[in-house]
């Protein structure tokens, strides 16, 4: 073997080393788990305001993780729209991680208009529980640009808030680092702990980006058993959904309170059961809630339309 | 020898599909478009022809048959690299373009097979430049001169 051929075979060996174990390493598994195809936007005529608007009822969507813009985001999507014409909503809770692959503002009509054009289009609402801001990057110019993004293009009033609809009180948090469990975390605290004092309404909902409860792939959110949860139980919450993890996961009521993972809103990742777990499925999927007075009804719905989960709830008393 | 390598460059230019299509079905959704498969099959099919064709040449003409392999298996690494990153890339890089060719009705199909077409001749360029490398190069013979 001459020089060159010794050259040229050493290259493709290491190359086919180096090659195969960067791609059964990273960049399949990245394929797989992503949801970077594009595909077509949903083609759904819907009526308008077709939710019912009596004062002890309200129909809403958690929909937790869904900004890719991808061919999942848009059949979850769909099945949204398609699932508004038989029970309608006016509300869609979103549960951050609105936008992956860039910044909200330049994908703003690919993440959000484009998928959920036909319920824009209805009239229906959405609210937002910031995520996509995870660790450090919350207090980095990139992610305050971010946020103030989201927050102007979707009219949220600010990084955590409350607002009322109908007999439900919902309360959205920013659960990103240091946001609520990091050391600067009493002011939000503080704030959630007079506004739930205060909550007059039937029902109290608390949504944020990263789950207390989770058997899912980032597990439990470290810090949220220890500061969160004990005030929760405190002030009788009913309900609290998050995201976070891309799958679904119904928790047994901790203290009374009951735990939801709506995560699978455009990708799925593994998810196993915990003590905890009701529930667990790694699914796309949505969670449609009915609220009727003091009886609550949830139903997670996967993308092809057949049910996960329903389970149903009676109003908590207290504050 | 040929067949296998032919062979080989097919499955790697399938995989990126397959790990799409795995994602597709462990997130359940019912209806699986088969879009990017079948645009992986026919970058696949234009692979195995191209390589078919030129390992066959190259064998008949090589000084040592061993080049022919070495030059095979560095297309091979290229292609196996380019099929699944250079998707990956573009996929990433540009979802937003993307996503508004796919609302004007370009199909899907040709954007995954245009891209896996590309690593296709960058393998088949690979191909050619190791063995033109690895083949001795004869000095130019001077002819008989102008009569």
């Amino acid at each position: 073997m001459n020089r060159r051929e010794f050259l040229a075979a050493g290259v493709g060996l290491v190359g086919a080393t180096a090659t195969a174990g960067t791609l059964a390493g990273a960049v399949w598994p990245l394929l797989s788990r992503e949801d970077l195809v594009p595909g077509q936007a949903p083609d759904v005529q819907l009526t308008p305001n077709a939710w019912p608007t009596a004062d002890d009822r309200l129909s809403f969507v958690a929909l937790g993780d869904n900004g890719s813009g991808g061919r999942q985001a848009l059949a979850v999507a769909e099945r949204m729209a398609i699932t508004y014409r038989t029970a309608p909503y006016g509300l869609v809770a979103l549960l951050g991680d609105i936008c992956y692959y860039g910044n909200f503002r330049r994908r703003f009509d690919t993440v959000f208009r484009r998928p959920l054009g036909p319920l824009i289009d209805a009239g229906v609402g959405f609210e937002l529980a910031i995520g996509n801001h995870d660790n450090a990057l919350h207090f980095s110019d990139q992610g305050l640009s971010a946020i103030e993004a989201e927050l102007e293009l979707l009219g949220t009033p600010g990084r955590y808030y409350t607002t009322s609809q109908g007999p439900v009180d919902f309360f959205f948090l920013d659960s990103s680092i240091p946001g609520l469990y990091g050391p600067q975390a009493s002011e939000q605290l503080d704030w959630l702990d007079d506004a739930l004092a205060s909550s007059a309404n039937q029902w109290k909902v608390v949504a944020l980006h990263h789950p207390p409860f989770s058997s899912g792939h980032h597990g439990s959110t470290p810090g949220a058993q220890e500061r969160l949860v004990p005030l929760l139980s405190r002030h009788h919450v009913d309900l609290v959904l998050s995201g976070h993890d891309h799958d679904y996961e119904r928790v047994e009521p901790q203290h009374g309170v009951t735990y939801v993972v709506s995560g699978g809103g455009c990708k799925t990742t593994r998810v196993g059961r915990s003590a905890f777990t009701a529930v667990s499925e790694r699914t796309l999927q949505f969670l449609h809630v009915e609220v009727v007075d003091d009886l609550l009804t949830a139903t997670c719905v996967r993308v092809d339309g057949s049910v996960a989960d329903r389970f149903m709830l009676r109003a908590r008393e207290g504050n | 020898m040929a067949a296998g390598f032919a062979l080989a460059g097919f499955v790697v230019i399938l995989v990126p599909a397959i790990a799409v299509q795995s994602g597709v079905f462990n997130a359940g959704v019912g209806s699986m478009d088969t879009d990017v498969l079948a645009a992986s099959a026919a970058a696949g099919a234009v692979h195995v022809v191209l390589a078919w064709r030129r390992l066959l040449d190259e064998e008949r003409i090589a000084t040592r048959r061993l080049h022919v392999w070495i030059a095979a298996l560095n297309a091979l690494v290229v292609l196996a690299l380019s099929a699944s990153v250079l998707l990956l890339l573009v996929l990433f890089w540009f979802p937003d373009e993307h996503a508004s060719l796919a609302n004007r009705g370009f199909p899907v199909f040709l954007l995954w097979a245009g891209v896996q077409g590309v690593a296709v001749l960058l393998a088949e360029a690979t191909a050619r430049f190791f063995f033109w490398w690895l083949e001795p190069h004869r000095p130019p013979t001077l002819g008989p001169g102008p009569p």
